[in-house]
């Protein structure tokens, strides 16, 4: 405790030079928040998307319709506790930009279990009674600022009965979704009435939602309805939620390498910065090293000066640096929707600011120590 | 003395001990080349894809789309065929036939050659006319036929995934499908799969079009082109030029990479630039003696700042061509696919030329505040320490 006092007064020997080193190594450790962040957020959001909820789609891909009718074989299977048929399309509202995606779904019994919707109660119940009900996703509402009770048409690629590729929908609720997958501005409507109102593809969907009784069963569940279309028309192909979230957040693991490289660099290069910069102060403190020497400090403790000095800059800069990345990620986090900074980051970080720190500082922490007193004394 | 003497003279005499200090310098020219480095090999994503996105743009080619809609993601009939044959401008073939190419798209699924992951790439139900619209040069096999269920692949499909060697049967919706040729077009490194579009649309029971290709006669038929298309009522259609199409598509994708990019490069130029400072003013202070001489004999301040200044930025400059030169041997050509999208790295000579700019602002920034330190030395105590 006693060095604690000389640490401090070593820091501020020169506030202008300390401050400089103070901003490098925070901004150095904001950009690892924010690269690091983003690598470990995605390995996060695909061990928390559900691997009990499976999709079940056309063998040839996310595109590929299959027919309602598929529904009760799949429900038949053992271990199926909820299956949600569920089609997808696309519609404009007002101009070609401003686009949104219509998911129609059945509002049967239990459906919200094969979903990772959260919707109130009352807008449930709401939405069973009204054929052109339709429960927004809260972010649309608050972008166009729908709603409840609100009529909004939209434009739609596919046709009505009588030609018209105009729809409307009533707003009835709002909904959050906890998925990582799927588009931001979506609207939930009625498969039913959308179904019965479209003039091509009725009676198909897009893909089933199979919640299954025993999430350890989800494996086998897949394979058995794999295995019950195979050969048919309608081949299908059944993953988990979390088998999809991997293979779309995959890409951005191609950038895993790039992230490396550039957290690499960036260390190295602070690195080399700070480890000139304590030379040079050692150099110049020779002489008061030597005069605490001389007072009796061991070599171990003027070691452990220099070194806690080194130290104690370094984690708070870095501490500054990271909080700062947690400040900007929502910025940078616009590439993977709900994406956070785990803590296991921040922890990681400021391992690496201790090591950094301790590396640059050791050379000259040497040096400070074995320094001989009488010459030090005698350079002067 | 004028000011360019004494200018030139401290510069020489600042360079000239500069061995003393080799390891302020070295921090400069290392930190420079490194937020250089990183800056330009991040960008390099951006311009590979936008090379290859845009190398086979040509300016004889329209597209027609649903107004609103994306490319491949119309909703265009089977009705709207006639009146599109009959549009002004398109280059007729071989038969008097307009060269037009109708297009439907599928995502299908593949396994990857190395990792056995499962992607998903377009299979596009095409007219034979593609064959006149586009270079298409077969590198195996041959072209497919109308009306039976034969594949052509592009090459990129060979490299990257499995199943689609020549004779190779893949099912499509409870058939079996033949590839019978690989070709190659252009820059793409895209794996696209080519059928018979009737064939397509009839067993996925489509009666709409994605999209609608014609080849014009000259580029400037262009404007006669869209503007039959917007004046016929029967066509509910927008006419968009290849380049159009190409720039919407790339659209986000380059917002993504460019906002990453100068995110990360800004940051690291930041952090360069206060090691810069950190290191000029270390090399200011060890020549305060020198300094406060030269103000005692007679020297001005503004040749000392402009001299420092220009240190700065000198030692910027290889750091500058370190860090281009690293990017360029590292990444360029190197093959990348983030974001479902894969093209090769290009480290062209704007991005150099960018990156040597964005050195020397961080040596000029760098620079300012030890020039001040430098022109403000007070001589007398400058000269009374040694």
């Amino acid at each position: 405790m006693r060095f604690l006092p000389l640490i401090w007064s070593g820091i501020w020997r020169k506030p202008g030079r300390t401050i400089l080193i103070f901003l490098q190594v925070s901004v150095a450790f904001a950009l690892f928040g924010v690269l690091q962040g983003l690598k470990t957020g995605v390995e996060h959001l695909i061990g928390e998307a559900r691997a009990d909820l499976l999709i079940v789609h056309g063998g040839l891909g996310l595109m590929d319709p299959l027919p309602l009718s598929l529904l009760e074989g799949i429900k038949s299977i053992p271990g199926v506790k909820v299956v949600a048929p569920v089609e997808l399309f696309g519609a404009i509202y007002q101009n070609p930009n401003q686009k949104l995606g219509v998911v129609a779904i059945r509002p049967d019994e239990g459906w919200l279990s094969a979903f990772t919707f959260t919707i109130a109660p009352d807008y449930v119940a709401a939405f069973r009674t009204m054929r052109t009900g339709a429960i927004i996703r809260e972010g649309l509402a608050k972008k166009y600022g729908w709603k409840i009770g609100d009529h909004i048409p939209l434009m739609s690629t596919s046709a009505q009965m009588n030609g018209s590729t105009d729809w409307a929908f009533d707003v009835v609720g709002t909904y959050t979704d906890s998925d990582v997958g799927g588009g931001k501005e979506t609207l939930l409507v009625n498969y039913a009435y959308f179904d019965e109102a479209r003039f091509a593809g009725k009676g198909t969907v897009n893909h089933f939602n199979v919640a299954v009784s025993d999430p350890r069963l989800a494996v086998n569940v897949a394979d058995q309805i794999d295995r019950r279309f195979a050969n048919s028309a309608n081949a299908t192909q059944t993953d988990s939620l979390r088998e999809l979230a991997q293979s779309q957040l995959q890409s951005i693991g191609d950038l895993n390498f790039l992230i490396r490289a550039i957290v690499s660099v960036v260390l190295l290069a602070l690195l080399f910065a700070t480890a000139t910069m304590m030379m040079q102060s050692i150099r110049e403190r020779t002489p008061e090293l030597a005069v605490l020497k001389t007072l009796g400090f061991t070599d171990g403790a003027v070691f452990l000066i220099i070194l806690m000095e080194a130290v104690a800059v370094f984690v708070a800069a870095a501490a500054c640096g990271l909080a700062l990345s947690l400040l900007v990620f929502p910025f940078a986090s616009k590439i993977v929707p709900g994406l956070s900074v785990p803590l296991v980051v921040v922890a990681l970080g400021l391992i690496c600011a201790v090591l950094v720190a301790v590396i640059s500082a050791l050379l000259p922490a040497v040096q400070g120590a074995k320094l001989n007193v009488a010459t030090a004394l005698a350079r002067r | 003395m004028n000011f360019t003497r004494q200018f030139l003279s401290i510069l020489l005499m600042n360079l000239s001990g500069i061995r003393q200090r080799s390891a302020q310098v070295l921090t400069i020219i290392i930190g420079v080349t490194c937020a250089v480095g990183v800056l330009v090999s991040m960008l390099a994503m951006g311009a590979g894809a936008r090379r290859q996105e845009m190398g086979d743009v040509r300016a004889d080619h329209a597209t027609l789309i649903t107004s609103g809609a994306r490319y491949l993601q119309s909703n265009i009939s089977r009705d709207e065929i006639a009146a599109i044959l009959g549009l002004p401008g398109i280059q007729k073939g071989a038969q008097g036939e307009p060269i037009v190419v109708f297009e439907s798209m599928v995502p299908i699924e593949g396994r990857r050659r190395v990792t056995g992951n499962r992607i998903y790439f377009p299979l596009v139900g095409i007219t034979s006319t593609v064959t006149q619209y586009q270079q298409m040069r077969f590198t195996d096999g041959r072209m497919f036929k109308p009306g039976l269920h034969e594949l052509i692949a592009s090459s990129p499909c060979v490299r990257q995934f499995t199943g689609f060697e020549i004779g190779d049967r893949r099912p499509i919706h409870g058939s079996d499908w033949t590839i019978v040729g690989h070709f190659e077009q252009g820059k793409a490194q895209q794996c696209v799969v080519y059928a018979d579009v009737d064939n397509i649309m009839s067993i996925f029971s489509r009666n709409s079009y994605g999209a609608v290709s014609v080849l014009l006669r000259s580029p400037a038929d262009f404007a006669a082109f869209r503007d039959a298309v917007s004046a016929n009522p029967a066509l509910k259609l927008e006419a968009q030029r290849e380049s159009e199409v190409a720039e919407e598509g790339f659209k986000e994708l380059n917002a993504i990479l460019n906002f990453v990019s100068y995110f990360v490069g800004t940051i690291m130029a930041i952090g360069a630039t206060l090691g810069a400072v950190n290191s000029l003013y270390a090399i200011v202070d060890s020549r305060r003696s020198e300094l406060a001489t030269l103000r005692a004999i007679g020297f001005a301040s503004g040749p000392i700042m402009l001299a420092v200044l220009v240190e700065s930025i000198l030692w910027a400059f290889p750091g500058a061509l370190l860090g281009g030169a690293l990017a360029w041997v590292l990444f360029n050509g190197l093959s990348a696919s983030p974001f479902g999208f894969s093209f090769q790295l290009a480290v062209t000579p704007s991005l150099a030329v960018l990156g040597i700019v964005w050195a020397l602002a961080m040596g000029f920034v760098g620079g300012l505040l030890p020039a001040l330190r430098a022109a403000r030395v007070p001589v007398a105590t400058a000269l009374r320490a040694t």
